[in-house]
């Protein structure tokens, strides 16, 4: 986002000037043109920068710098003040009061944008150090700090002990899962919680917001889980009272979308329950994916969230396919927006998504921009005969070929199971 | 994304959004809703008629203005999804607890 800069002067024409000259760099410039206002339009809206005239009528620059640095908003923003060719005792003031650097009139304009640059360079990072240091409050200090980065690795560490490395292992059943993470804690999240013999729990979700208090949710959730499928049988049940325990728990904003079942070895059955999340795809031994559609409700918004429980029966050779909308939302890279209207031709049983052809211009134009549920159901039915572990990366790869990065701005996360032929 | 905040006979509030919600755009959505709330404007209808998608975060951003609204006894409404957002508000069965209207004559009689 552009830096914005607050240029204070009395003279109208220099205002102007200095204007013409900054905006063309990249920066936001308001004006002020006393002192007075420019403290109310600096408390207001903060810039990140403040050009401030020395001799300025009823209140000078060297006033202006005293009453910002008494108020909260402002304390922090650098200053540079524009004094009088000569004037020493002036610049000595100014650096007293706090100004973080000086120029000269009559100025040279280059000079001028160096200095602003060379002075944002310098409190930039003081700016992205501020929040952390009001919250942190008396444990900011170099100790507290490297504590603290200790601890977002430790987060980090934790979260991925809680993820099993690899899936469990069936005879007639290939379980591969994938998750790919945009920053050090995750938000989607899957585990396998052992049932019996024949019967494991399967759950795959994404927990909504970010950061350590999206990572909270999701062990609690997961922890939740854990406990709860072992006291009861049907997936809608535990969704529900995991529900109940984190809604009570959790500020609004923070929520999850899940899918928990159990899949059950002898009968070959996966009996689900879905909260708020993408609807699984489930890919016939004929090569058409269809969509699992068993409504429920997000997870840990609402008190009275209700939930059903599904059924799907997998002959050999079948797949089932969970996501999270990471996957789907992957946006389109350079390549794939120029050579436009690519269309995808496999037809999707009561598809989810938002890209049927020929229905109108709108859709067209989001079937381009996002990787979307039919370019999936399409990646899944061309590959049917891959391994799960195959077909994991076969989607990767397409996600790469259509966004032109292996890099995510989301989390990605994908569980393929298959009955063997 | 764009959006402009019209104020209307009974208080109620309505955010006219055009374009996609989604990443950072969200932000200014979230905050505009917020701005309303602190106003003592609780009755908001969110116009989406010009928005083909929106993501989770503009999906938590609706969510908590829904619960912050009805804690004060007001309400969010929701006037006219496009297909897209009608299937995540489908998806997620947000659409079974947000009043959805088509028309904006609809959406204002829900706070007679």
């Amino acid at each position: 986002m552009a830096e914005t800069i607050l240029v204070v002067d009395d003279d109208l024409d220099i205002l102007e000037l200095l204007k013409m000259n900054l905006e063309p760099e990249g920066y936001n410039v308001r004006t002020a043109s006393d002192g007075e206002s420019a403290v109310q339009s600096a408390c207001a809206d903060p810039p990140d920068l403040i050009l401030l005239d020395v001799m300025m009528p009823h209140k000078n620059g060297f006033e202006v710098i005293e009453e910002l640095k008494d108020i909260e908003e402002t304390k922090n923003v650098p200053v540079i003040l524009v004094t009088a060719r000569g004037q020493t005792e002036d610049k000595i003031r100014g650096l007293d009061t706090g100004a973080d650097d000086y120029i000269t009139k009559p100025f040279d304009l280059r000079e001028v944008t160096a200095r602003v640059e060379a002075v944002l360079g310098r409190t930039r990072p003081i700016k992205y150090i501020n929040p952390l240091m009001r919250a942190m409050g008396e444990g900011f200090s170099e100790e507290g700090l490297e504590q603290l980065a200790g601890h977002l690795q430790a987060a980090a560490a934790i979260q991925k002990k809680l993820l099993p490395e690899q899936p469990p292992h069936f005879d007639e059943f290939d379980i591969a899962t994938l998750l790919q993470s945009s920053t050090s804690v995750s938000g989607d999240f899957y585990d396998f919680i052992p049932l019996s013999e024949t019967r494991v729990g399967i759950v795959l979700g994404d927990v909504k917001g970010s950061g350590i208090p999206a990572a909270l949710l999701m062990v609690m959730i997961r922890t939740a889980l854990r406990l709860l499928c072992h006291e009861e049988d049907a997936p809608a049940s535990i969704l529900k009272r995991v529900n109940d325990l984190v809604v009570r728990d959790t500020e609004a904003d923070l929520f999850a979308t899940m899918i928990y079942g159990i899949l059950d070895i002898s009968t070959a059955t996966f009996t689900y329950s879905n909260g708020g999340h993408c609807y699984p795809f489930y890919c016939r031994n004929t090569r058409t994916a269809e969509v699992l559609k068993t409504d429920g409700m997000l997870i840990g918004a609402f008190e009275e969230a209700k939930f059903t429980t599904g059924t799907c029966l997998l002959e050999p050779g079948e797949i089932l396919l969970f996501y999270t909308d990471g996957i789907t939302e992957t946006e389109a890279g350079d390549s794939q927006a120029s050579n436009g209207n690519q269309s995808v031709s496999t037809s999707l049983n009561g598809s989810t998504s938002f890209s049927e052809q020929n229905d109108g211009h709108q859709d067209a134009i989001l079937t381009d921009m996002f990787y979307g549920g039919d370019r999936l159901a399409a990646c899944l039915s061309k590959n049917a005969s891959l391994s799960a572990s195959g077909l994991c990366e076969a989607i990767v790869n397409d996600l790469a070929r259509f966004s032109g990065s292996t890099q995510t701005r989301d989390d990605r996360a994908l569980i393929v199971i298959k009955r063997d032929v | 994304m764009n959006f402009e905040t019209t104020i209307e006979a009974g208080n109620i509030s309505t955010l006219h959004v055009e374009g996609k919600i989604l990443g950072n755009a969200t932000d200014a959505f979230r905050k505009e809703m917020e701005r309303q709330i602190q106003t003592g404007r609780d009755k908001l209808v969110v116009d989406l008629t010009s928005v083909p998608l929106i993501d989770s975060s503009a999906l938590g951003a609706i969510v908590t203005t829904l619960k912050c609204c009805q804690q004060s006894g007001g309400k969010l409404v929701l006037l006219n999804p496009q297909k897209a957002v009608q299937e995540v508000l489908e998806v997620t069965q947000l659409a079974t607890v947000i009043e959805i209207y088509d028309t904006e004559e609809a959406a204002r009689a829900a706070f007679m």
